[in-house]
């Protein structure tokens, strides 16, 4: 009898690896040459979301500016806010598609919901965030709280 | 329609900044053909599509990233657009249609009169 034992992901169980040489090759060559899609990933658990937008955190000496590649999504579809120190990026992105009956040759990329959440380092001013979509590129400027900044005491030499 | 570049394409590429291949969706739609190319971060400007042979090439300029600060998250990747696709000869080169909306590049490619479904008509005799 079986105990419980840590679930593994069946695609990676070695017997079954080794059941077809020809679909062991086959699956290296997908995985090599999908290796920089991201998104793709074989996670396959019930919650796993694979839909996550690449994401740019930068912080610089009174802001923190936060990047966010989002093709395709319609400012009006955008959903962001801050509490705290956790960002919130929401949004759905909708398909292209105008007809029902679609015949797809190529797939590559996602639509639907998606939801990123990061906590920032510092405390930024909610109420100065800036936010700008540009050519499919979410940039947040979030200025840092005046307590937050780096103070520089200048110190007289006597 | 396949990906398949040239020598001549690689070696041109090569000589330019890295580049990663955007993701791209392929339907049919009205007996047109639309391709798009998502391309986060290309201007309008920054694009050029260009027919080469049977080669129909894409290639974005991304805006620079940050110049200054510190990165606490890095998962965009610093690179250019680059795509290759074959055309087939039923698509008619002279009407390819280029739009670019929010990062999306939408290319309509129509097919020749042509190769276009005829009907016939039975006459009675």
């Amino acid at each position: 009898m079986n105990g419980l034992t840590r679930w593994r992901r069946k695609t990676t169980e070695p017997t079954e690896w080794a059941a077809d040489p020809f679909e062991r090759l086959q699956r290296e060559i997908n995985r090599l040459f999908d290796f920089d899609r991201w998104g793709w990933d074989e996670t396959t658990g019930i919650f796993d979301r694979t839909i996550s937008p690449p994401m740019d955190i930068v912080e610089k000496p009174d802001s923190i500016v936060v990047t966010c590649d989002l093709p395709g999504v319609d400012k009006k579809d955008l959903d962001i806010s801050i509490s705290g120190n956790v960002l919130t990026i929401k949004g759905e992105k909708k398909e292209e598609k105008e007809e029902k009956e679609t015949q797809y040759y190529r797939k590559e990329s996602w639509s639907g919901s998606f939801q990123r959440t990061v906590s920032l380092p510092n405390t930024v001013d909610a109420d100065k965030v800036e936010a700008v979509m540009k050519d499919g590129v979410l940039r947040l400027t979030m200025p840092k709280k005046e307590e937050a900044k780096r103070k520089q005491i200048p110190v007289s030499v006597k | 329609m396949a990906d398949k570049e040239s020598t001549k394409n690689i070696k041109e590429r090569k000589e330019r900044r890295m580049t990663i291949q955007p993701l791209s969706n392929i339907y049919e739609e009205k007996g047109d053909v639309i391709v798009k190319v998502e391309m986060p971060g290309v201007s309008k400007n920054n694009i050029d599509i260009s027919i080469d042979g049977q080669n129909l090439i894409i290639s974005g300029q991304r805006e620079s990233l940050e110049s200054e600060g510190e990165f606490l998250l890095r998962e965009r990747r610093i690179a250019d657009y680059y795509k290759v696709f074959t055309l087939d000869e039923t698509v008619d080169r002279d009407k390819i249609d280029a739009t670019m909306e929010n990062g999306v590049l939408t290319l309509k490619l129509q097919l020749k009169e042509s190769v276009k479904p005829k009907k016939i008509e039975v006459k009675s005799s």
